[in-house]
């Protein structure tokens, strides 16, 4: 999900334009958002984080009005028109009951994305130039391993 | 045949019974994706950017086959993630089978060789093998140098065991359509039984966002490549929708024709887009607001898509539509090699572009070390 920014932008760029127009897609920009801890004074605010908690790779740690702390991956979200109706859907990472939670918008007292972003770094440009060093330093079977799950 | 001609069958008496049934919706392949971990890290992908947790989850058997007859489809198809890195896959397959459920168990085949005899060969069953390209071309796009022939030796391995072999090949900006072409010969002495063939998509996880085809640079390529074709290729894909690749049709996006399911339940609104999940397959029907999504709604997210999870529905859909349809789905399935001298004289002038070697390397107009001097003048800098 882009920005609201990089949405209007993309909108303003359509309108002016056919797709048959637009040759290459310019892709999105990222957020930097690891470690991010937003207010949560007004329901705007509330309802732009979590819609940034739903874009971000990595868990978030919530922590509850009851003064429950829950960590995990936001996986879906459903907007309302109050925060009452409002909730996250979340895949916890911790704690013996690991089933999905759906928790009203309302309920959340704070919001920290405290998980890596495991969608950061790793550009193509990354690898392009990490090739081809290791190209020139001879060495064979290059590859992007998947990170160690353990 | 690319298919076998009870899966045609299948196919068509399945469509024909919703139009009759008066669906409006319908869908016609089951993206089952049983888990998002992979042995590899594709620059061209986001499905594996996820945290340790959400890559060990995976859906069990029951919840697979549940989802498959919620939906109902003929057809299903396994991608991930790796499906061959999910310890009872095996299982999955059989169950599906057992249901009479055509499966493509799409994979990028690293695993492919070893895990063989845990499946049996039928028609209900095609391994669809992920190969995009040339040796080269695909080692660089999956970031793995020798992928392409792990990846060859296991489709050569399948077809020796007897078992339907197709393969998936994604195009991205910068493919040169005779290197693809030599690719398709490649594959079909392989012994496989079709391809498949798709542009990328502008999947805005994904850790490349530079070489996404736009509609336009997409019909070239694909005129390019698609035209003037030799008759011994079969490809696993309607007619209708590569015509639409070819820009010699318009088709609008169905996007219920190719749902997803995965550990997070069905995917709104399709395959490639993430707006949240339903519980049940009817919830998603119900609760997406299908106006927004396609080229048509002015979705930017949408407005260079042409993947065959949104498109492909929309070629069967025009077959069984209409009398037109059905003549122009036989025309193209038995004559169709689409000749055309300008698209001949396309492919010969063909120049390989060198702006950022998605899939463009060592292609023979450059010499190594000139192409690392553009390669590392061209880059920005990544850690």
């Amino acid at each position: 999900m882009a920005t609201e920014q990089q949405e209007h932008l993309k909108i303003e760029e359509l309108q002016q334009l056919s797709p048959d127009q637009i040759e290459v897609m310019a892709g999105r920009d990222r957020e930097n958002l690891e470690g991010w801890i937003p207010a949560l004074a007004t329901e705007a605010e509330v309802k732009d984080a979590f819609e940034k908690a739903f874009d971000y790779r990595g868990d978030v740690t919530l922590t509850l009005k009851s003064g429950e702390v829950v960590e995990g991956y936001i996986y879906d979200r459903r907007q309302g028109s109050t925060l009452e109706n409002s909730l996250v859907r979340v895949m916890p990472s911790k704690g013996e009951d690991r089933s999905r939670r759906s928790i009203p918008y309302s309920e959340i007292a704070a919001l920290n994305f405290s998980g890596r972003d495991t969608a950061a770094g790793k550009t193509f440009e990354a690898w392009v130039k990490k090739y081809w060093e290791k190209k020139a330093a001879g060495e064979k079977n290059i590859q992007i391993e998947p990170e160690k799950l353990d | 045949m690319a298919i076998p001609v009870s899966q045609a069958w299948t196919v068509a008496t399945y469509v024909i019974k919703q139009k009759l049934a008066g669906r409006k919706r319908y869908p016609l392949v089951l993206m089952l994706e049983p888990l998002f971990r992979c042995n590899l890290a594709c620059a061209g992908c986001g499905k594996i950017q996820y945290p340790a947790h959400i890559l060990k989850a995976e859906l069990t058997p029951e919840e697979c086959f549940k989802a498959v007859e919620e939906c109902g489809v003929p057809m299903v198809s396994i991608p991930g993630g790796e499906p061959l890195l999910h310890p009872k896959m095996p299982e999955i397959v059989q169950g599906l089978i057992d249901r009479k459920k055509y499966v493509y168990m799409c994979t990028n085949a690293l695993l492919l060789k070893e895990k063989l005899h845990l499946f049996k060969p039928s028609k209900y069953l095609s391994f669809s093998v992920h190969v995009d390209g040339e040796k080269e071309h695909h080692d660089f796009g999956v970031c793995r140098e020798g992928g392409h022939d792990i990846a060859m030796e296991g489709v050569r391995a399948a077809v020796a065991a007897g078992f339907r072999v197709t393969t998936n090949t994604t195009l991205f900006d910068g493919a040169d359509p005779n290197s693809v072409r030599r690719h398709f010969d490649q594959l079909m002495e392989a012994g496989v039984d079709s391809m498949m063939i798709s542009p990328g998509y502008t999947y805005d996880k994904a850790p490349d966002q530079k070489h996404f085809l736009g509609r336009a640079r997409s019909r070239k390529l694909f005129r390019a490549l698609l035209s003037n074709r030799k008759k011994r290729w079969q490809f696993n894909a309607n007619p209708i929708f590569l015509e639409f690749l070819m820009g010699k049709r318009e088709l609008t996006c169905t996007p219920w024709g190719m749902p997803t399911f995965s550990i997070f339940g069905w995917q709104k609104p399709c395959y490639l887009l993430q707006d949240g999940y339903a519980d049940t397959f009817q919830e998603l029907l119900d609760e997406v607001d299908w106006a927004n999504y396609g080229t048509e709604s002015g979705n930017p997210r949408c407005a260079n898509c042409m993947v065959h999870s949104g498109y492909e529905a929309s070629g069967v859909n025009y077959t069984f539509g209409s009398l037109k349809g059905l003549i122009a789905t036989a025309k193209a399935m038995f004559g169709g090699l689409y000749e055309d001298p300008d698209a001949q004289k396309l492919l010969n002038d063909w120049k390989p572009t060198n702006h950022g070697q998605l899939v463009q390397i060592g292609s023979g107009i450059l010499s190594a070390e000139s192409e690392r001097v553009n390669h590392s003048e061209s880059l920005a800098v990544g850690d």
